[in-house]
């Protein structure tokens, strides 16, 4: 690792520890035993918890080393504040990433508290974190490169194109059994498509409470690509053992936010498509509403992916 | 309760379609949205919307007539639709709150 790190260490040098700290630390107090730090250990699958008094100051750290030797020596009911390793080696907070390194090869232990100069805990570091921290700097550079752009375009985008965003499973989509056009340009042909797979799916003796949930989500698929796409798109149906898949594809601007679109109540739609009912910032929630399971993926310029699925199973009625 | 004994009781104008259908319960509002995701099937519906998108929610939903308020007129395009698709078009001059008041009272009664 240390190797690796001296690479490319003029490029993350200055990385400071404030950037690849974890904040949520997970802490004990001086009174408790180390019955219960084994325990807290166990649930929360960590090997070691800094200590601190109630306003903040670390006091101690408690590491797996230390239960190790408390059952060993049989005193795993002592209070932490006996035998907790006291003045832990620390991280101040504006230390940097070769410096940090320095110190678990130094050390070798897995983490480090952080501190501020009260000597307040703010913070932890395990080489986890420290790792996490490169490979993010590391791919904000591979974005401003060009080969980062080909591989996106040439590999990962026809890969989605061709699997359930939900499964993973291959989706051969000119073998779907049902598929429809959309065509954006006419506002007033929304929901002919939901309508056909609405037919399509009761003569093929789908329940009707299932068919009626999957008709109002790809009516709501099909509203968005109409109102909202600048482009045309494709309704795909395919009836599977147990489910039944539907996946609604544009090639249109996308979506920006994918989190805000889904909050009820949140519409980009202009006032001559709310006069007509549309526009209620309820369509992504509906879809979500009425299928058992949903994904979404889009980018702003590359159109958008809906995946819906719906259980056969009765149970699953909403 | 059959959709000719609210049409009666309101004085509906029937633009299209049957009324040899059983309505069970009713709907109100003019967010297609709204509508989708609190409307049960064998309803009726009552709105001011007019345009031919109603048609494929009363469809996906399982709407069985609209009943257009406040004297407005359905599209040619509407009232094609909704022969293909077998959904009865009404209208009225009253206002949506209270058509849906007495179809309520009617329905509640029934």
């Amino acid at each position: 690792m240390k190797r690796l790190i001296e690479r490319i260490q003029d490029l993350f040098k200055d990385i400071k520890v404030e950037e690849l700290m974890n904040r949520n630390v997970i802490t004990i107090t001086p009174d408790k035993s180390l019955l219960h730090a084994k325990e807290l250990m166990r649930l929360k699958r960590i090997s070691g918890i800094p200590v601190v008094v109630d306003n903040g100051k670390l006091v101690g750290i408690v590491s797996i080393e230390d239960i190790i030797k408390a059952l060993e020596n049989g005193y795993i009911k002592d209070k932490i504040e006996k035998r907790m390793t006291k003045d832990p080696v620390v991280l101040k907070l504006g230390e940097t990433l070769e410096k940090i390194v320095d110190k678990f090869e130094k050390y070798g232990f897995g983490r480090f508290p952080v501190v501020d100069e009260d000597f307040n805990l703010v913070g932890i570091v395990t080489k986890h974190d420290i790792l996490r921290a490169l490979l993010e700097k590391l791919a904000t550079i591979h974005l401003h490169d060009m080969r980062k752009k080909e591989i996106l375009e040439s590999e990962v985008l026809p890969d989605i194109a061709d699997r359930s965003l939900l499964t993973g499973e291959h989706l051969n989509k000119t073998k779907a059994d049902f598929i429809f056009k959309i065509d954006y340009n006419d506002i007033t042909l929304i929901g002919v498509g939901a309508a056909k797979l609405k037919k399509f799916l009761l003569d093929r003796g789908i329940p009707q409470d299932i068919v009626r949930r999957i008709s109002i989500a790809t009516y709501e698929a099909e509203a968005n690509v109409v109102l909202h796409s600048e482009s045309d798109g494709y309704i795909y149906c395919f009836l599977k053992d147990g489910s039944i898949v539907v996946r609604v594809e544009d090639f249109g601007k996308g979506i920006e936010n994918i989190e805000i679109a889904m909050k009820e109540g949140y519409s980009t739609a202009p006032d001559e498509i709310r006069d007509l009912g549309f526009g209620a910032g309820m369509g992504l929630p509906n879809m979500k509403r009425f299928s058992d399971k949903m994904m979404i993926i889009s980018e702003k310029g590359k159109g958008t992916i809906v995946e819906m699925n719906f259980f056969l199973k009765e149970e699953s009625g909403k | 309760m059959k959709l000719g004994r609210i049409v009666e009781e309101l004085k509906l104008k029937v633009i299209t379609g049957s009324l040899d259908v059983e309505i069970k319960r009713g709907c109100c509002g003019d967010l297609l949205s709204e509508i989708m995701r609190s409307c049960e099937k064998d309803s009726i519906w009552v709105t001011i919307q007019s345009h031919v998108n109603i048609v494929a929610v009363a469809v996906v939903v399982g709407i069985r007539a609209i009943v257009l308020c406040n004297g407005h007129e359905y599209s040619e395009d509407t009232l094609k639709k909704a022969d293909e698709e077998g959904i009865t078009l009404l209208a009225s001059d009253l206002t949506p709150f209270e058509v849906s008041g007495r179809i309520y009272m009617m329905l509640k009664e029934s």
